[in-house]
């Protein structure tokens, strides 16, 4: 009985020496997060100042190449497009940089992520402690380790993007661009039939995310990116489910816009060169306000 | 059951309550009903298999002790092995020898139709298999007495922490046991506690934080450059190590606080200076449960040099087979076999040149070590690889060195994630490389890095522990 009163006295210490570490680590790993140069933690920390915002997916983040943005508009960009970036994610990232930075003069939307699934969700768990909206919709998607995140402050920073915000610490995360070619052998594959379906759940949230960014006078631009002929695909369903959501919307389809293999990392990704001469497209469709010497 | 799953953490303060409420045969039944329930959460069905397996050795071990004719006796052993070799051989090994035998029969051009059957593999068989065959030998040997309580008994062979995927914890060890009551004890409840964090790290979050990174390439390993594969085959030897040492070091924590001693089951295998050091420090259970019940009576090394090699070489190959129903287990057992071999052949040698050059222990031993190591990480890739062309396909791109560059890698995040894991992990084993009295004090803040490591670098996706499928 002493030796089970002696455990029971050595238990109840550690876990309060667990919970107390819980709660200082977790503080710490915040303050480091939002420290970050990490795309996302730069949302949350605020300040800001970029005139041209981008958000999708992995198409996102490899066409619109940022320094290349800068370059051409001489304006600020900044890049939030994450692989399988859905749009109710993407919605819940703009509403909360809206709230704590200058509103941005363009917001450009890589819209075939309206296919997206919600796999990035229980990654952003990292960030939900900072942010309502991403606190909602990973509690909605993964409740059990939502309220197991509340009771371990420190099980969201148990993440890939709390890595990732370690890593760019001291440097930015916008050099993200593929710079491989396409393998012969993807190159010269049939072309595909392929036909991208969106989801009702992202359609709905861009109906919601469009209009919200237009009351305040931020001017939006749907684009489609270039795909490799490899996987040519139709686009009909994307723009007709866009069209019903998002009423007086265009959407600028640049799908098979490059024909030139040598522009591809793979099927449906651009290499530099690619994001280079598809950010030069913009610029003379007037999408993108770019500086003259460019034109 | 898993360890790591959510319904062990409901079934786990249920047992203990149940444990330490009880006292004598009523706490017999509880350890065995658990039992039961932990092993037949994944399928009920072989529950029979389990018990059935535990009846027939409790009554060939009574018969053995009571026989007295060295003729009936023979038979009487005889009948265990092939009735537990049976069981073995039809679940784990009958599509494997079907398969294997219509190839042959294809090499030879006889085209024999060989059907296999959809077998399922019995969670755990190879374990109490092994662990009830050597209580029936040894009782054959009269260095165990039969054990005449059936419950005792059925408890022994279906005791949870141990069932599915060891150590093999023999009857001469865990019998006695069986036969008392075991108090609660603070000391050891704490010892078991922090070996029971220590065994959820390795497997929660190195085992399982290098799995995924493992898996990608071992399944595609035509995508992946020299330097990811080289990765990918480092982080297998760490992935199983920490994952069965996780697995065993869980177990046999639980049993400490239980009151049992299991003794160890691996001890920093990967700092051994030569294979027959390894093989000491490597599931040790199975090990020497081979060297038992296998080697020596094979003969050991008492035949001469030849027979020797032929002993290590035939224990080594079934080993090999021990670990699952494929040519690849055969050809790591195989492997570790020439190791063995080559090292009593070349052994004096390396010794006398180090002497004569006068190279530095230290130095000397970090050279082993490394080429232990590898020659281990070489042995692994068979193990791991589906085929012997994976196997290939892995080894040659790495001989060929195409493209050795970090920059190759897929995932650097996870991949520098994985080997700093690896690394804080081989500066623990070094740090607590000599037993001392650890304080309770010490053994509190062990134990709550060991949480706060988990809930920060944990692989919460419920992955199933490797060893199970052996």
């Amino acid at each position: 009985m002493r030796d089970a009163k002696r455990f029971a006295v050595w238990f109840t210490l550690l876990a309060i020496v667990v919970i107390a570490g819980d709660r200082i680590g977790a503080f710490v790993c915040s303050r480091v997060l939002v420290s970050s140069q990490f795309r996302f933690s730069r949302v949350y920390r605020g300040g800001s100042n970029a005139d041209v915002l981008v958000i999708g997916d992995s198409r996102g983040v490899h066409s619109f190449y940022a320094p290349a943005i800068e370059q051409l508009t001489g304006r600020p960009a900044l890049n939030l497009s994450y692989n399988s970036m859905s749009m109710p994610i993407a919605e819940a990232l703009l509403s909360d940089y809206l709230e704590r930075n200058p509103k941005p003069r363009i917001v450009i939307i890589e819209t075939t992520c309206v296919v997206v699934d919600r796999g990035l969700i229980s990654e952003l768990r990292t960030y939900a402690g900072l942010s309502k909206r991403l606190e909602a919709l990973y509690a909605r998607e993964h409740p059990s380790a939502a309220a197991a995140g509340r009771l371990f402050r420190l099980l969201p920073y148990d993440s890939e993007f709390f890595l990732r915000a370690l890593a760019y610490l001291r440097r930015s995360d916008q050099d993200w661009i593929n710079r491989n070619v396409i393998a012969p052998q993807l190159a010269a594959g049939p072309r595909g039939r392929w036909s991208p379906r969106p989801h009702q759940e992202n359609l709905d949230a861009l109906g919601r995310l469009v209009p919200m960014l237009r009351s305040r006078g931020i001017d939006v631009k749907l684009v489609i990116a270039p795909y490799h002929r490899s996987v040519m695909v139709d686009m009909n369903e994307i723009t007709d489910g866009v069209a019903r959501s998002v009423p007086g919307a265009r959407v600028l389809n640049y799908a098979d816009a490059i024909a030139d293999s040598r522009h591809f990392a793979d099927g449906v990704h651009m290499n530099a060169d690619g994001s280079n001469i598809f950010l030069r497209m913009l610029c003379r469709d007037g999408v993108l306000q770019c500086q003259p010497i460019i034109h | 059951m898993l360890f790591n799953s959510f319904a062990f953490l409901i079934f786990l303060p249920l047992f203990l309550i149940g444990y330490w409420a009880t006292r004598g045969r009523a706490r017999l039944w509880v350890m065995f009903l658990a039992s039961l329930v932990f092993y037949g959460w994944w399928d009920w069905r072989f529950l029979f298999l389990l018990l059935f397996s535990a009846l027939v050795d409790y009554s060939l071990g009574l018969l053995l002790e009571n026989e007295q004719d060295d003729a009936a006796r023979h038979r009487l052993i005889v009948l265990s092995i092939v009735v537990n070799l049976g069981l073995l051989g039809f679940f784990k090994y009958f599509n494997f020898f079907a398969d294997s035998a219509a190839q042959l029969s294809d090499a030879l051009g006889l085209h024999v139709t060989w059907n296999t059957l959809r077998i399922v593999l019995p969670v755990g068989i190879s374990f109490y298999v092994f662990k009830t065959m050597s209580y029936t030998i040894d009782v054959y040997r009269r260095t165990q007495r039969a054990e005449r309580d059936l419950l005792r008994f059925a408890t022994f062979v279906v005791f949870f922490p141990e069932l599915v995927a060891g150590p093999i914890v023999r009857a001469s060890r865990l019998l006695p046991q069986l036969t008392r009551d075991h108090g609660f004890d603070y000391e050891r409840a704490l010892s078991g506690l922090t070996l029971i964090c220590a065994g959820y790290v390795r497997k929660v979050v190195v085992a399982d934080s290098l799995a995924p990174l493992v898996d990608v390439r071992f399944a595609h390993p035509e995508a992946h450059s020299a330097m990811s594969l080289l990765i990918g085959v480092y982080f297998y030897a760490f992935q199983i190590y920490c994952d069965f040492s996780g697995y065993s070091s869980i177990a046999i924590g639980l049993a400490r606080i239980l009151g049992f001693d299991f003794g160890i089951n691996f001890d920093r295998p990967y700092f051994s200076r030569s294979f027959s050091e390894f093989w000491t420090r490597w599931h040790i259970s199975l090990s020497s449960w081979l060297r038992d019940y296998l080697y020596i009576p094979l003969g050991g090394n008492r035949g001469g040099t030849l027979f020797t090699f032929r002993n290590l070489m035939t224990t080594m190959l079934l080993g090999g087979l021990w670990h699952g129903a494929r040519w690849t287990f055969v050809a790591w057992g195989g492997l570790h076999g020439l190791y063995l071999v080559s090292q009593r052949l070349i052994g004096p040698s390396y010794q006398r040149v180090v002497k004569s050059l006068r190279v530095p222990l230290l130095v000397s031993n970090a050279f082993l070590i490394l080429l232990v190591f590898h020659l281990t990480c070489f042995a692994w890739v068979f193990f791991r690889a589906q085929s012997f062309q994976d196997a290939w396909q892995i080894l040659s791109n790495i001989a060929a060195m195409r493209d050795m560059s970090f920059a190759s890698v897929d995932n650097k995040i996870l991949v520098l994630k994985g080997a700093m894991l690896i690394a804080g992990l081989l500066l623990v084993e070094l740090l607590t490389w000599k037993p001392r009295q650890v304080s309770p004090a010490r053994r509190l803040v062990f134990a709550a890095a060991c949480i706060w490591i988990l809930l920060l670098f944990g692989s919460f996706s419920g992955n199933t522990f490797i060893y199970f499928q052996f």
